[in-house]
This record gives C-alpha cells, structure tokens and sequence, in this order.
C-alpha cells in the first residue's frame, strides 16, 4: 500500500552506493547485534564495525549471505533476519566500486555547505528527482499554519484580515516576528520540551503521590520566552548548581534531571532506584543532547554503536553523586530541593526579608542600652514570676504530676502535628523507671501510628511513626537520663521529614543523637489524643511538670532559655549566672519589665522574624541536582543490575565522541555537549525544530543519531542548519525564523496522487506540511476560538475537565477534583499530569506519557480522538461558547453568522458547497430542537460556563452543532 | 492513489462496508501475513489477573510438613541470604506461618487446593497448575510492570498490545485488547494500578488496551451527549463525512479519508459497545453460573461475564485486574472474602466457555505478579498472620487454549520458599502464551531506539510440558 521510502534512494545500479548511507545501515542491523562493538557477545571473533574488520572479509560477506546452503547463510535462518535482494545488491554495488569506508556520519562534525540555503538544498534534491517545490499556501492557511507552530495559538480574525490586506514586502517577516516575541511562543516551545525532561506532577511509582516541579517548568517557559541561548539554557538545567555563584533561577534550572520517576514504595529497595535515577538521566541527557540511545550499553557493550558498557558506567558516574535516597518520600518533594518563589512571591520574599533584618539590626543596636537597662532594672525588681518562652506556644501543662507506672493524663485532640510541621515538644521528667512514655499522640501498641516522646533505657527516643520499619522515623540520645532528678528534655523538628531536623536539647544544652530509622514517607498524624505518660504500651514512672508544645522549631537559644533549671527570682538573686540564664533574665525583663520603646523593638524582632518564617514554608519547592561533597563510587554493573557491580569507573565522555577529553564534573560535560567539537549537538536540536515544523525530522529517527538511526533525507541540510546554529550563538529564534522564513515551509500542503505515490511522507518537501496538531494545541485552539481560553503565564498545574471516576478506579483512593473557574479554561501544558493516569484527553491525541524522554512525535487517527472531539465535555462547551460568538458577533443572517464561525476557527469563508451543507445540517438541528426545546436545555447544559440567554435555546443548540462540526473538521485539527 | 481510498473519494464513508473500513485501518502485521507463524491452538486469551499477590501457601501449594514448625525460624539454609522487602528486612525474626487452611485432592488429577477455593476445586481436572512460576521483581510496582511488559521499567509495549500489534483483530468494532479492572474486598486499602500497564510503549498507540470501565461510560466518550439522540449523531457523522470530503478532494491527503473513516468506525463502536454491555438475553442459568455479584458492574464476576462476551465477539487479548490480593497482615480476615469474589465467577467463566464450545480455543489465565513468603510479617499468633513479597516461588494456573489440563508443572520445598523442579520465568510464561496464539516469541520484534525489541527481551523458553 505504502511505498517504503528507502525505495527512493536504493535504485542501486543508478547511484553509486554511500556507505553510510546505503551499506552501514545494511551491516548493522543485520550483522553489528553478533559481530559489531560488543566484545563479550561477539562471535567468531569476526567484527565488521570496523573497517579493519571488515575489509578482509568483504567477499566473504556476500558468499555468506546469498549462501544456499542453510548452515552457512548469514544472518543465521532462525534469526529470520535475511537481507533483502536490494541490499545484497548494494553491497555487490559497494564493493565493486571498492568500497569506501566512512567514520558513521554523525560523528563527523557538521560543515557548512557554501552558499546553501535551505530552500537551495531542498529543490536540489526535488531538481534530481524530477520535481519542484509547490506554489506558495493560501496568505490565511499560512498565517494559520505558522502561528498556531510557534505560538500554539490562532490568530484572531482581526489579524488575519490585517494580515490579508497587507500586500507590502515584509509583510509574513513581520507576523513572524511578532509570534516570536509573544509570551504565547515560550509555552508553545516548553510542551516538547516537557515531553523531553519527563515532567509530571506525580511520582509515577505506585501509589504515584504527587510531587512539586512546576517551577521549573516557568523557568522553561521564561527561558523559551526570552531566548535564552541555548547553549546556557543547556548549561543550566545539566549543571546550574555548579556554576560559580549561581543565581536562584540557575539552580532551579537543574530540576530537568529531578523529574524522571521516583519510588516511595514500602518495601523498596534503595539502592536499586539509585541506579534507576542515575540511569535515566543518563539516557535522557544523550537522547535529548546526543540523539543517542547510550542506555543500550547498560547491561552490555552497544551492539551497534561503539561505545562500551564502560563508557556507559563513566557517562552514570556524572549523574549518580546526589545527596539523595533510592526511597523518596511518597509524598511530596524529596532532597535535595530549594525554595523556589515565583516573581510574585520572591519580591514579597525580598520585603519580608528586609523587613526582618532590618528590625534585627535595629535590635542589636539597641543592645548596649538593653544591657543597661537591665542592670538598672535588677537593682530595683520587685517580686517576679517565672518566666518560659511564649512563643508559638501551642499548648502547656504547667504543674508537677505524678505518674505510678499506671495512670496517664488524657488532653483529647490537642497538638495535631506532622510531617509539614515544624515543632517543639519539651518538658520537665524526673524519672523512677528508665523505660516510660512522655508525651505522645499514638495509641497504646506498641509502634503504631503517631508522634511521641519516650524514655527507653534510659534514653531519651522520639518516633515520628506511620507504619513501622519502613514509614518511620526513630532517634534517640547517646546520653541517658538520671533516675530520681529532674531533667529538661526538649525536641524540636524543622518539618524537613529527614531524622537530620530533630534536634534534642537536654537541660537546655543540645545532645547528641543516633539515628535508628530514617525512613519517613507521609504523614503521620493519628485520632489518638495527646497524653501525657503513656503512649506505645509504656507509661510513665516518676514526675513529669512544665510539659509544652510549641508550634516551631525553638531556637538552640529558646530551648537553652526553657531548659534553665532557675526560676526568675532565683537567677535574679544570683550574680553567679550561666549564659542561658542571663538571656533568660533579659528576654523575661524585655517581655515584661522593659520601657515601651525597646519591647516594640524586641517583639518587632519575633515578629519579622515569625512573619518570614512563615510566608518561606508556604513557599513552592523544586527538586535540583546538587553534589555530595565525597563522590560516590560508580561501576560497571554487571548485567545492569544494581546488584551486581564490577570494575570501578571514573567519569569520563564516550571516546569515540571525545577522544582524549578530560571531563571530571557535570559542567565540564555540559560544557561540552555545547561546544564545538561535539558534532551532535546542534544537529539533534534542530533537527527536533525540524521535527516540529515539517512534521518530521530530517533524521526521522530523532532520537537516534547512531548507525541504527535513518539516514537524513538532506545531510547538507542539517549540517548547514546546525553550524549556522551554532555560529548564531546557539539562536532559537533566529534558527526557527529561519526555518519558516523558508519558500519549503510556505508551500502550499496539496498533493496529487503522482506524487503522493512518490513521496507518501513528504520526505522531500515538494509539498507543504500537512498533519493533525499536537494533543495541546488541538484543545487550546478549541478553548481560543471559542473565546474560553484564559491567559496566565506559568503558577501550579491545573485540573480542567476530565470524566469522573479514572483515578478512583485504579486507586481505590482519591478521584481527581477537578477545577472550576477559570483553571478550566488555561493551556494544556497545565493540565496536572498523573503518571499512573495521565489526561485521557492528551493521550488519546498521542501525548508522550511522561515516564521517560520522549523526542519523537508520535500521531494516529483513531476513531477515540473522534468519540473525543464528538462527546467530551470540554469541547462541547467550546462549540457551545463558538455558537455564542457566532450569533452574537456575525451579524444578523445565517450566511454572515456561518462566515463568522469560519473566520473564527479557520480564517477562511465557506465555499459554496461548504456553507450548503452546513445551512441544511443547521436547519435539521433547528428543527429537531425547536420540535424538542428539553433537548436544547441538555444539549447546552455540558460546561461549566453560563449559557448565553441572549438567543431562544433551540437556536442556541442549533449553532451548537453546528460549531461541533467547525471544531470537528479534518481542516480544524490539521496543520494545513 | 490506492482502491480503497479512491472507492471512499467516491462513494462517500456511509456506503462504505465495515469490512472495507477494516482494511482501511487495519496495519498490523497479521494483514500483512506475519503471523500467526503457525497453527495456533488459541485464538485469544482471558487473563484473570489477581493483582496484589495471591497466598501459594494459602490456596495452591500445601506444605503439610509445615504445621510442625509454626513459630519457628525459617532456617537459613532455605533463605540463603535472599534478598527482602525493606518492609521486612529489618525484622528481628522470620518466624514460620504455616496456613491455616484446610487442603484437599480433587478431580482426577488429585490437584490439591485450599477449602477458600470451593468452586475452582471443583474443575481442577481443567486447570494447567504452574507451581515453579518465579519473578525477578520484588515490589508490586516492578513486578505486575514486569508481567504486563515482560521489564521492569515503565515504557515497553504489554502483552496484550504486543498481540493486537502482531495479530490484529477479529472484530472490527471492537479494540483488539480490552482490560477491566475490579476492587476485591480483601485488601481495601490494596495497590493502585497504572493506565501503563496496558499500554502499548514504543508500539503505535492504536494498540493500547481500552479500559472498559464501570463507572460512567464504558469507552470514554461512548456516550451521545445528553440532549443528542442517534439520528442526530448520524446527520453529524454523515454531514462532517461530506465536508471532509470536499477537503481530501481538493488536498488529496489520504489522512483526510482515514479520518472520515474513523469517524463511522467511532458511531458503529458507540452502537456496538451498549450491545455487549447489554445482558438481557443471557439466561438465568448462565448469570447463576458466575455467582451472586455477576448483576453489579464493576465486580470481578461482571466482568467474568462480559470477558466471555467479548471473547464471543473475537476480541484478542482480555485482561481483568482484581486488586485486594496484598495480605501483609490479618490475611486470616482478608483472605476468605478475596478468594469469595473471584472464585465462583471465575469457575463459572471456564464452565461457561466450556459449554459454548469456547474454551478450545480461549486461553485462561490466573495468577497474580509474584507470591508470598512462608514466613510471617508482623506479629505470628495461632490465628493471625501476614506474609511479605515473594519472588522466588509462586502458583499460576492455565487453562484451555492448547494447554494440557488437569497436570501440575513444577514443584517447590517444604517451605514453598525455593523451586526444585521445573522452574518457570516470566518470560517462559509469555513465550507459552504467545507460542499458544501461533507466535513465535523471538519473531514478534518492533525496532525502536535503533533495538529490535520483543516481549521476551531476550530471554523465554515455551514450556512444552503444559501443552496438550
């Protein structure tokens, strides 16, 4: 049915054979897989890669695959991989012309052809064909086609007829121009990019928890936005923490390679998600930059390429050195992270940080007249009460109690603390047993469920616990406590999840712990209530006074403070004072005794302080790259399995890319990958622009560069493309102005049966481009042109309409919630992505599923995507609200109200014969519903926009329909 | 331009055959004459997945010798240092929990099989019993990924997409893989399952699995909208059809003309989907066969019912996943009510095909992504226990569809711990599945990433053993 396309450079006995183009393609992937680089599965010692392999055998090559006899034949028969006639042509062919060997294209750096254009080297292979480029598209189907390519978006009917009217040179520049500067490009240009990074919003492992990465994907957008070259734009998302003093921006920049999948599984196993993360950011890295599938070599050298399972092992080693754990946190952003405000958010930051150094400068001023005044003041005091911290207190139980082993004391649902939070839980003990609970909110089993503070042994243990040994987090003192004397236990907890932020401060002073289990993975707040003296099966024997719970983490000095075993009174008669009772003495004479002037100085102080600390929880997070200070080892696993390491390796590029190159750090490699002597590079990048534009890439295979990969359609093309890239300072703009500024890409997209008979995927280019529209751009086309579509730039992932039940019914748990307002109506690159669930209405117009890279764009025309753009609700309202425009904007007649619709969704009018059929099909619709008006009602019901109640609803519901058919049209989802 | 689309430029999609639509969209490699390589003895396969990991020691693979040693370590001379859970890794003892299930021979075949299995026990002499089944995986989300793709990983093609891919369909109305999922009432709180799991990777997404759902439409977006009755959906269809081909007329783009075709083929899938869900004309002694529940949508023995009915109507691959087979802990509570869901509907489904002359050429297939260890997590009583990941050893059964009925293939220790006969991978099972359905495992490949990928990776022997 198809003719293949090979067939059109395989007339072997016309051209004379190129052996990258025509025979190492033939080699590899009929005999590299047994005797090609990899060394330890190659047979008979024979390799044919290599030229030097090769060549001795090259008569041998033929006698053995035309062989007839069965155990001589190569490739072997049961492999069922024999060449074709026209390849063993070929290789006659090649080897008669005395065959030339070559180093695989790609790793060859690009030149420049002289005086090529694109549009030069395109009808120079149309010329040697025997075709020609097209006449150039429509004005309007051009104007369509490059704004919704670079901005995702229609233009209005307002700018097409400017467009239109506009006859003067300069004209289709101009609109380009504008495209590119609209803020509508860098989101269009981020959706591929998410689809190459692998960003989601969730986990993607089992229960598939949701994670925070949309930070980084603004920043994508921004630097999309304001072309940043994309040399730096490499440099930083690979290596921005390494940067010398790098910004905010740079560092969250490096999320790219924190957005592949991560585990929180009960059960995991840690080490082997290690390997896992490490792995796939290798792979993205070299699919992404390289075009290359260097995770072939994982488990063995590649069978294709020359690059071993060592160098694949030294590639890892650039990737495995995080401060990370193969088990994440199943909920939420795991380490190392960093706080990641948007341009909002980082300029209240910046008041509320200034406000709060500002005041503490402010206090420290005033600290010579504080310590006056206190000394003045102790001359003089009267009676005084005690005096503990109050800050952020949340609850106390100031008396002495007794506990006898037996009894414990009930506070019901107080203190709700966990995971997020940041807390203090202290009091006084004076134990009589060296195993008892002191404070808890967990039930009477042991390890359940809950937070608490216990003696054991004598030692001071905290549990933060959701399921033991493997959703828990267990710590407890090197020291023990004396029996029979008071002692002040206080512990605090920065809401990091990590055993790392509890702190113990034993009488003030902090206490070294050992960690027993680190391994939290979500909340653990529980119904049981606050106790004191019992919790875990332990209670209490001895006396317990000043329990207190505090809502933040106290300072080392607050607890030194609360830890003091004086009363004020006492500290006050004494001259001999240790520091933390001084400070006590002070804080106690500020908060209470102090003249006006300086308490508004001191609480101002908290306050700021509070105020900061505050608004900075509330701050998003993004997961970064970040360096251990040791670097972890790395090595060859065996196999690729976790288990099973072999020689240690060092971080090293592939030599066969960069023979001698000594790169030791990620920047290095980052560094490289944008310089000038990586051939790869620039070729895989606009090769992937190419892809976006024509609809496929120049190498079809845009994932793959190596010798599995196809051969470009035009090699002097992309080279010229690439080192013009490259020259341009790494441009993106300039590179995608160039492309469309291009006769190629203004062709009109007809075809004739000749010469779709010839070039079935237009290969060539005799043709415009002509294919459906990515996922996103279909929807928020709908969601434009009905007047829906609300435009903000960036902020967290939204939840539009999507049919109930999906998450429910495969997790049993939470279904999605989806939004109301106007989250319903935002681009598609917003739309929350569930790995387990991903949108149904993406994938089912072939979005990438976002658990690994993905650079290929993949299209098909399945009768889903119709039942889709027929039933879902989401474009039933938009034909609803584009039936409204209509009526409402096309004046008074059917026609003109039709051609409304048409400007609307196509920038075209009807034809004739067009408008015949829809007039017919909207009088039937009128009928039916004016006979019927409930099913108008119901029919204008789906959507959560209001009806408009201008027009009668048969009416309405006509036009509806006949919207539905506009949004419908092959023309409308078609790139034309 | 090639006849087909030339007869649809000129007559337009409604009098277009569904056979010609057929044609039109069909690309796989059975249109191509690729496979089946040989004679298939199965033409399609039910796969009963019982996701979560079904008790061996609890349903199939008695350990008698066990009751003596309730409590006692498992020795290390049967764990040999294998690797364990994170959940259990730490623990101080790995004490012996024998089942507390009472075990019987049955049928000729003298299968023996717990009493939580009343219904099945009665047709062991048509059941294939793998007891050496192993995996590599360890956790729930690797393993049923590596069941469904046969690699750990999330992104390769499944099972089931890989045979719609190579085989196509025999109903052109319907996806040639369909999966339906259900919630055992076992484990409530049991793992989640993925879209992934029957997706089709690298291969072109026409071959995904569609999720036959029950809640809502059955097919996303079946459904006419409220306010739109079918007459009114055939004049869009029709009229839309008329516009496109004024655009294919003037563009000659063939995509054009798939489109319109895939329009009919969505309005006759929208027709024939309430046809298969409705089980009016099923008699009553049909429904009894699969039990109480077979009238509620969304339990395993309605969709026990509706996989016969799809296998009647020549789907492929049809795949069930019951979710609530995770029993760390208080299987004794747990146990008896997953086995109650799945039991009867799933006896009631071989009878069923049995009787309609199904069977012979229906693969079923039963099992879960790894078993269970002999040993207890948490805390051991007399009538309490639970039991963590096992990779090492675990029961599958076939039946039908080529298999040899009423054997058991493969055995394992006194501790249901370790294989001792006969052991069989993941990738054996999936070579037996498909060398069942006329493929050969090593011939199905798609080049993807410049990698003739497969199933079977590189791996897979057919288990000659279980076929009849």
């Amino acid at each position: 049915m198809r003719i293949h396309f090979a067939a059109l450079w395989l007339p072997a006995l016309t051209l004379a054979a190129d052996f990258n183009r025509d025979i190492r393609p033939i080699l590899s992937d009929r005999c590299f897989s047994c005797h090609g680089p990899d060394e330890a599965n190659r047979k008979a010692n024979l390799r044919l890669d290599t030229e030097a392999g090769a060549r001795p055998v090259l008569a041998k090559i033929v006698e053995r695959v035309t062989s007839e006899k069965k155990g001589l034949r190569m490739p072997p028969v049961s492999t069922g991989a024999a060449l074709t006639a026209g390849q063993v042509d070929s290789l006659k062919q090649w080897i008669a012309d005395g065959a030339p060997w070559q180093k695989h294209w790609s790793f060859l750096p690009p030149a420049k052809p002289v005086g090529w254009s694109i549009d030069a080297l395109v009808q120079a292979r149309l010329q040697r064909e025997g075709l020609s480029l097209s006449p150039p598209a429509p004005k309007a189907t051009l104007l369509r086609r490059v704004s919704l390519d670079l901005t995702g978006l229609p233009p209005t009917p307002e700018e097409a007829e400017a467009f239109l009217r506009d006859d003067s040179p300069g004209a289709y520049e101009r609109v380009v121009d504008r495209l590119l500067a609209s803020r509508r490009y860098g989101e269009r240009m981020a959706i591929r990019w998410l689809d190459a990074a692998r960003y989601a919003d969730t986990n993607g492992y089992q229960t598939d928890a949701e994670r925070s990465m949309w930070r980084w994907r603004d920043w994508v957008i921004e630097a999309f936005n304001k072309n940043m070259p994309f040399n730096q734009f490499t440099i930083e998302q690979l290596a921005g923490d390494l940067l010398p003093n790098p910004t905010r921006d740079q560092i969250i920049a490096t999320g790219f390679n924190r957005n592949h999948r991560a585990n929180g599984e009960g059960g995991s196993i840690g080490e082997e998600f290690l390997v896992e993360y490490a792995i796939d950011r290798v792979e993205a890295t070299s699919t992404v930059w390289l075009g290359l599938t260097l995770g072939c070599a994982r488990c063995h050298d590649h069978k294709y390429d020359p690059f071993t399972q060592r160098e694949f092992y030294s590639m890892f080693a650039f990737f495995n050195n995080l401060p990370e754990k193969g088990k994440v946190f199943k909920y939420g952003n795991s380490p190392p992270l960093i706080q990641a405000p948007t341009r909002e958010q980082e300029s209240r930051w910046a008041v509320l940080t200034a406000a709060a150094e500002s005041a503490e400068r402010k206090f420290q001023a005033l600290r010579p007249e504080v310590t006056r005044s206190v000394a003045a003041w102790e001359k003089n005091a009267g009676p005084v009460s005690d005096w503990v911290p109050k800050r952020k207190l949340l609850w106390e139980q100031g008396q002495p109690q007794s506990f006898d082993g037996k009894r414990a004391q009930e506070f019901g649902d107080i203190a709700p603390l966990g995971y997020y939070d940041q807390f203090t839980l202290a009091a006084w003990v004076k134990p009589q047993s060296p195993d008892g609970a002191i404070l808890t909110r967990t039930s009477d089993k042991e390890e359940e469920a809950g937070y608490g503070v216990y003696l054991k042994q004598g030692k001071v243990q905290v549990n933060f616990i959701l399921r033991w040994l493997d959703d828990c987090l267990r710590v407890e003192s090197a020291q023990t406590l004396p029996l029979g004397e008071w002692s002040h236990v206080a512990v605090t907890y920065d809401g990091s999840r990590e055993a790392k932020g509890i702190r113990l401060y034993v009488d003030g002073q902090e206490a070294k712990l050992n960690v027993v289990v680190d391994d939290l993975n979500q909340d653990f707040a529980t119904k049981d209530p606050l106790r004191l003296g019992a919790g875990s099966g332990l209670r209490f024997t001895g006396e317990i006074s000043g329990a207190r719970i505090y809502r933040d983490a106290l300072t080392p000095d607050e607890a030194g403070v609360l830890g003091t075993p004086r009363k004020l009174s006492d500290i006050l008669a004494s001259t001999n004072r240790s520091p933390a009772e001084a400070r006590k003495l002070e804080w106690a004479f500020l908060d209470s005794y102090a003249p006006t002037g300086l308490q508004t100085v001191w609480r101002e102080y908290w306050r700021t302080r509070d105020e900061w600390r505050e608004y900075s929880a509330t701050l998003p997070t993004v997961m970064i790259m970040q360096e251990r200070p040791e670097i972890r080892e790395a090595h060859i696993l065996r196999r690729g399995a976790y288990d099973q390491p072999g020689d240690r390796v060092s971080r090293a590029l592939p030599q066969v890319l960069a023979p001698g190159a000594q790169t030791t750090n990620r920047l290095q490699l980052a560094q490289w990958l944008v310089g000038r002597q990586n051939p790869l590079t620039a070729r895989v990048t606009v090769n992937r622009f190419w892809q976006m534009l024509f609809g496929t890439g120049i190498v079809k295979t845009v994932e793959d560069f190596g010798s599995q990969g196809e051969w470009p359609t035009h090699p002097e093309l992309l080279d010229g493309l690439a080192v013009e890239f490259m020259d341009s300072g790494w441009n993106v703009k300039q590179m995608l102005k160039t492309m469309v500024m291009s006769r190629t890409y203004q062709q009109s997209s007809r075809v004739t049966p000749d010469l779709l008979a010839r070039d079935p995927e237009n290969r060539l280019y005799a043709r415009g481009p002509r294919f459906r529209w990515p996922a996103e751009v279909v929807r928020d086309q709908a969601l434009e042109v009905s007047g829906l579509l609300v435009e903000k730039l960036g902020g967290p992932s939204v939840k539009p309409y999507q049919p109930e039940g999906l998450w429910a019914e495969l997790s049993g748990g939470v279904d999605y919630s989806r939004d109301k307002g106007e989250n319903l109506y935002r681009r598609s690159l917003y739309t929350y992505w569930k790995r387990a669930v991903p949108p149904p209405g993406m994938m089912t117009f072939d979005a990438a599923g976002r658990e690994a890279c993905v650079v290929r764009e993949n299209r098909t025309n399945t009768p889903l995507q119709a039942l889709a753009l027929m039933n879902d609700e989401a474009y039933l309202e938009a034909a609803r609200k584009l039936a409204e425009r209509m009526l409402g904007e096309g004046g008074s007649t059917e026609e003109s109200r039709l051609q409304r619709g048409f400007a609307l969704a196509l920038l075209r009018a009807p034809a004739a014969r067009e408008s015949n059929v829809l007039l017919a099909s909207l009088h039937h619709y009128r009928d039916r519903y004016e006979t019927d008006p409930a099913a108008a009602t119901k029919l204008l019901a789906h959507g959560d926009s209001p009806v408009g109640s201008k027009w009668k609803q048969p009416e309405l519901a006509a036009w509806t329909m006949l919207a539905s058919l506009l949004l419908n049209l092959d023309e409308t989802v078609t790139k034309e | 331009m090639n006849p087909t689309r030339r007869y649809l430029f000129s007559r337009g999609a409604h009098g277009l055959g569904i056979a010609a639509l057929g044609s039109l969209l069909q690309k796989d490699l059975a249109a191509e004459g690729t496979f089946p390589n040989f004679t298939p003895k199965a033409k399609r396969v039910i796969y009963l997945f019982q996701s979560g990991a079904p008790s061996q020691h609890d349903l199939f693979d008695w350990k008698p010798k066990l009751a003596k040693l309730q409590g006692q370590e498992l020795p290390d001379s049967v764990r040999q240092g294998q690797r364990l859970t994170g959940m259990t890794a730490t623990q101080a003892s790995f004490p012996i929990a024998p089942t507390i299930y009472d075990f019987q021979q049955h049928g000729q075949s003298g299968a023996w099989m717990s009493n939580l299995l009343p219904h099945l026990a009665k047709r062991t002499d048509q059941l294939t019993f793998i007891k050496s089944m192993h995996t590599e995986a360890i956790n729930h989300d690797p393993a049923i990924t590596f069941f469904q793709t046969g690699f750990q990983l999330a992104g390769r093609p499944s099972i089931g997409s890989w045979l719609a891919y190579g085989l196509g369909s025999d109903n052109k109305d319907l996806p040639a893989f369909v999966v339906m999922v259900s919630q055992g009432t076992g484990n409530l709180a049991d793992q989640p399952l993925y879209d992934r799991l029957w997706g089709s990777g690298f291969l072109p997404t026409r071959y995904q699995g569609v999720k036959f759902r029950s809640i809502g439409d059955p097919v996303l977006h079946i459904q006419d909208p409220a306010g739109l009755d079918r007459p009114g959906r055939r004049r869009f269809v029709d009229d839309l059809a008329k516009l496109n081909e004024m655009k294919l007329e003037e563009y000659g783009d063939p995509e054009i003309g798939t489109r319109i075709a895939q329009y009919e083929m969505a309005y006759r899938m929208q027709a024939s989907v309430p046809d298969l869900l409705d089980l009016k004309k099923e008699s009553a002694a049909t429904l009894a066969l699969y039990g109480p529940e077979v009238s509620k949508p969304g339990t395993f023995a309605y969709n026990c019912l509706l996989a016969r009915r799809l296998a009647e109507r020549g789907v492929r691959f049809i795949q069930l996943f019951h979710r609530g087979w995770d029993q760390h802990n208080t299987l004794p509570k747990q146990l008896p009510n997953q086995c109650r869901d799945v039991d009867q509907p799933s006896a009631g489904l071989l009878e069923d095909l049995q009787q309609r002359g199904l069977l012979d050429d229906t693969l079923v297939v039963w099992g879960g992504e790894f078993g269970r260890t002999v040993y207890c997590q948490g805390k051991l009583t007399a009538d309490n226990y639970g039991r963590d990941h096992h990779p090492r050893c675990f029961t599958m059964w076939l039946a039908g569809g080529g298999t040899k009925p009423g054997i058991t293939h493969g055995a394992t220790d006194d501790f249901s711990y370790n294989i001792t006969a006969d052991p069989v991978h993941v990738h054996d099972l999936h070579a037996t599945i498909l060398h069942l359905l006329g493929v050969d495992h090593k011939q199905l490949t798609f080049k993807y990433q410049g990698r003739h990928f497969r199933l079977t990776d590189v791996h897979g022997e057919v288990v000659k053993a279980v076929l009849s």
